[in-house]
């Protein structure tokens, strides 16, 4: 039977795992789909598990190490009070305090915003992962070790938590089990907000204690800044892949175009997740085909900062957030483009475009838009026509987070899609009310020892059974069907997810972009050229 | 007379309360955009679309939708839809309780006007005097019966539902007994003592007038309670009838764009300047936002 963990349980028994994630609690796929005996999470070595801070379901994402002495502990027990402090005041929290204070001290504990988790569904509906649990945990820490007369009002309201590294190092891992998708603020009856909750617990314990998952940290925001990209892609590189592009586009459609790089003064500074040039090269080629083909004035940018559109920082950092914006519209400036379009890539869109709206003014706030508006210009009003109906197999749409719910681009991609797809149908739930992928808030780049598998088994896991529903009339292997998947970071996680459950050998399901699927309804070219089928 | 002092005391007490509680969080500082769509302003975009759908959208007029928000407002005040749709086992005690307690507002607001008409000397001859007083009974006796109902049935489903009992404070179930022995109170009084609140009139009529008035045990108690109840609920959560407008117009639906040369502009000019203050190895605590912004890590 499942057991019930209180918020109290989260400081106590350090040597114990709270929970342990086996195959049997987890949400059933559709009968019949024979994917219910892929393993669930694999267990950390001893040698693993004596090192790393793992008591809270046995999965690393942060590589805690435990404290050796007493004095340690207090000091780090110190330093997150000191954290959660600043995170409280407005001379240090200005960038969110007025929305943490609304959802810290007003939720009424309906629990109407769990059955709105994919998270906690897929897990069999586990307590730790409940969206108020990791609040509540962080609601009573301030209650009782920072308010007047906490300790004494604690007893009256039965705050029993006790902050320790037990709780902090938990506390921490646990920030990471959720993908800051906002559904649970989107149906919560007051407007709580457990993903901002969330989100400030990670700022907490990177901004303060330096704690942060080396994907995010080191090998994300801190190579982005030094090296240009957080994929590690250097503007040398950059120059290669392009070559190689230009090539290729040669290749498959018979027309040579010159990929514009650095070109100041144009109109348009277009910017990639550099994920899409190192895994998905068909995804900035097709970007490529359609500006040329609709005669734009753009530019990429080779610069330090101009090529790679991700901020990691939007999901644990604001000092990081706001340090990889001014890089990124600095780049624009010295070019001397009228704005910024954002390719495919959904946390790329709101920190650039929403986000960073109240970080920029003058001369660096340059107008940045979404490459969805102006993908539907260029088919709709653009002077190259697409030949209608050319694709002619089932298309789905993912919804990414970021673009859809959080910024409120719903309907430009799906007005492509039906005009450029002969067989196009929805997920359901779709747009404003759509599923994570379970990739969201750095999940589709951390892989950290056995965290891909919870990944896959439990942040995926919605997602997945989504898609499977969608197709469920069609999964024959003669049918070919794609999922249509316009954020690079969605797309890492569909690559992971389709390989896991073999949703391609199995039902012939692809996952692709939508500039892709844009280039291949093209008609003015030698042969079909496959800009759908990923590489 | 003390009664009527202690009802005035609360009632200033719970304004003034009210008032701090606004300004304190309305004063907080600009904060980052965070919108969460739909976003019912939005017009012709019921589906959650954003004026970021157009192509160059600095460059268009934006067209919002008073009505379309005042819809969406007034499904979530009168029908408490979010829950309706999400949590239907809650829906069932929760909208009861709030709906009643929503009654009881506009009971007290109708004695208030039945007292203006006694105290102006209008009797129940003139049609308008009995229709309040008709509307007064109605608000009052769905009020207490709705809130009655609500509250028991949410001490109950709070005590027997695991899902909410495991994150249930004893301040929780401390504050729906609370309510609920104001409303018995209430309930009580009117069934036993004053079935058309003709005393709860007299006395509305002796706080405008500061005359006496002689309430029965029922109603003393019950007043004594909703005093108390007043002075206790600031420090609460409960105060989220309050906070409720500031989540969903200062931070879901904020979605005012910073076009430069505006206010906006002004006041992200000016948090820039302030220090950053956090102590994390790549921060460079002690300088100012737009220098640490500016350079590298």
């Amino acid at each position: 039977m499942k057991r019930r963990i209180n918020t109290k349980e989260i400081g106590c028994n350090p040597h114990e795992q709270l929970l342990t994630i086996g195959p049997e609690s987890l949400v059933p796929f559709p009968d019949g789909k024979g994917m219910d005996n892929t393993p669930a999470v694999k267990s950390l070595t001893t040698e693993q598990r004596n090192h790393y801070e793992c008591s809270l379901d046995g999965i690393v994402t942060l590589r805690l190490l435990k404290p050796k002495t007493k004095e340690e502990e207090s000091k780090l027990v110190q330093s997150f009070l000191d954290g959660l402090r600043k995170l409280l005041s407005k001379e240090d929290n200005w960038t969110f305090l007025q929305p943490l204070l609304l959802s810290l001290d007003y939720c009424a504990k309906c629990q109407t915003c769990s059955e709105a988790c994919p998270i906690y569904l897929a897990s069999g509906r586990q307590e730790i992962y409940r969206p108020t649990y990791r609040s509540e945990v962080l609601r009573q820490i301030k209650e009782k070790y920072l308010d007047k007369r906490g300790k004494v009002l604690s007893k009256l309201t039965g705050n029993l938590i006790e902050l320790n590294w037990t709780t902090i190092a938990r506390l921490a891992e646990l920030s990471y089990r959720c993908t800051l998708c906002r559904r649970c603020a989107q149906i919560c009856p007051i407007g709580i907000d457990n993903g901002l909750i969330t989100r400030e617990i990670r700022k907490l314990f990177s901004q303060e204690m330096g704690i942060a998952p080396k994907e995010l940290h080191e090998s994300g925001t801190v190579k982005q800044l030094n090296v240009g990209a957080s994929t590690g892609l250097t503007p040398k590189a950059l120059k290669d892949i392009i070559q190689f592009m230009e090539e290729e586009i040669e290749e498959k459609t018979g027309k040579k175009i010159r990929i514009p790089l650095d070109r100041e003064g144009a109109d348009i500074l277009l910017i990639h997740n550099t994920g899409e040039f190192m895994s998905w090269p068909e995804n900035p080629e097709a970007f490529a085909i359609i500006f040329e083909a609709a005669g734009l004035s753009w530019t990429l940018s080779s610069d330090l900062g101009g090529y790679e559109a991700t901020n990691y920082g939007a999901w644990y950092d604001d000092v990081q957030l706001a340090r990889i914006t001014y890089k990124q519209v600095e780049v624009a400036r010295k070019l001397g483009v009228k704005k910024i379009v954002i390719g495919e890539c959904g946390h790329a869109h709101k920190a650039l475009t929403v986000t960073a709206d109240r970080l920029l003014t003058r001369e660096f706030n340059i107008p940045r838009e979404s490459c969805m508006p102006l993908l539907e210009d260029i088919v709709f009003n653009g002077r190259n026509r697409v030949h209608l109906r050319r694709n002619d197999f089932l298309v789905t749409l993912h919804d990414p987070c970021n673009m859809v719910r959080l910024m409120g681009i719903v309907e430009p991609q799906r007005r492509i899609l039906r005009e450029i797809s002969s067989r196009f149908r929805e997920m359901e739930p779709h747009g404003v009310d759509n599923y994570c992928c379970g990739g969201g808030s750095g999940f589709s780049i951390m892989n950290s020892m056995n965290f891909p598998d919870w990944k896959m088994s439990v942040a995926g896991r919605i997602k997945v059974i989504q898609i499977l529903e969608t197709f469920k009339d069609v999964l024959d292997r003669g049918i070919k069907k794609y999922v249509c998947t316009p954020c690079s970071n969605c797309k890492g996680q569909m690559r992971d997810l389709f390989d896991h459950y073999g949703l391609q050998e199995r039902y012939n399901i692809f996952y692709t972009g939508l500039a892709e699927l844009i280039a291949n309804a093209m008609a003015n070219k030698k042969e079909p050229m496959d800009y759908a089928l990923p590489i | 007379m003390w009664l009527q002092i202690v009802t005035y005391i609360s009632f200033i007490f719970i304004i003034v309360a009210s008032f701090i509680k606004v300004r304190r969080i309305a004063g907080k500082p600009l904060h980052l955009r965070w919108e969460l769509y739909p976003v019912p302003h939005e017009k012709g975009r019921e589906y959650g679309g954003s004026y970021l759908e157009q192509l160059d959208w600095w460059t268009k007029p934006r067209r919002r939708s008073f009505f379309g928000m005042l819809t969406y407002i007034m499904r979530e005040v009168l029908w408490f839809e979010k829950c309706y749709r999400n949590n239907r086992g809650l829906w069932c005690f929760t909208y009861p309780f709030h709906i009643g307690l929503f009654l009881l507002g506009g009971w007290i607001f109708l004695l208030f006007v039945g007292a203006m008409a006694m105290i102006f000397g209008v009797t129940e001859s003139i049609a308008l005097v009995t229709a309040i007083h008709y509307l007064t009974f109605g608000a009052g006796a769905a009020g207490l019966a709705l809130s009655t109902i609500g509250s028991i049935g949410l001490l109950i489903k709070r005590s027997i539902d695991q899902n909410l009992r495991l994150y249930s404070s004893p301040a929780d179930y401390f504050n729906l007994t609370f309510i609920l022995a104001i409303v018995l109170s209430g309930l009580s009084s009117w069934y036993f003592f004053d079935p058309g609140f003709a005393y709860a009139r007299e006395f509305m009529k002796s706080l405008i007038t500061f005359g006496p008035a002689a309430p029965n045990p029922a109603m003393t108690i019950g007043i004594l309670l909703l005093a108390l109840f007043l002075v206790y609920m600031p420090f609460t959560h409960m105060m989220h009838w309050v906070t409720k407008y500031f989540a969903y117009h200062r931070v879901f639906w904020d979605d005012d764009p910073n076009l430069g040369g505006g206010n906006i502009q002004d006041k992200v000019e000016k948090l820039l300047n302030q220090p950053v203050t956090w102590s994390g190895p790549h921060i460079q605590s002690g300088k100012k936002w737009k220098e640490v912004v500016s350079g590298s890590s």
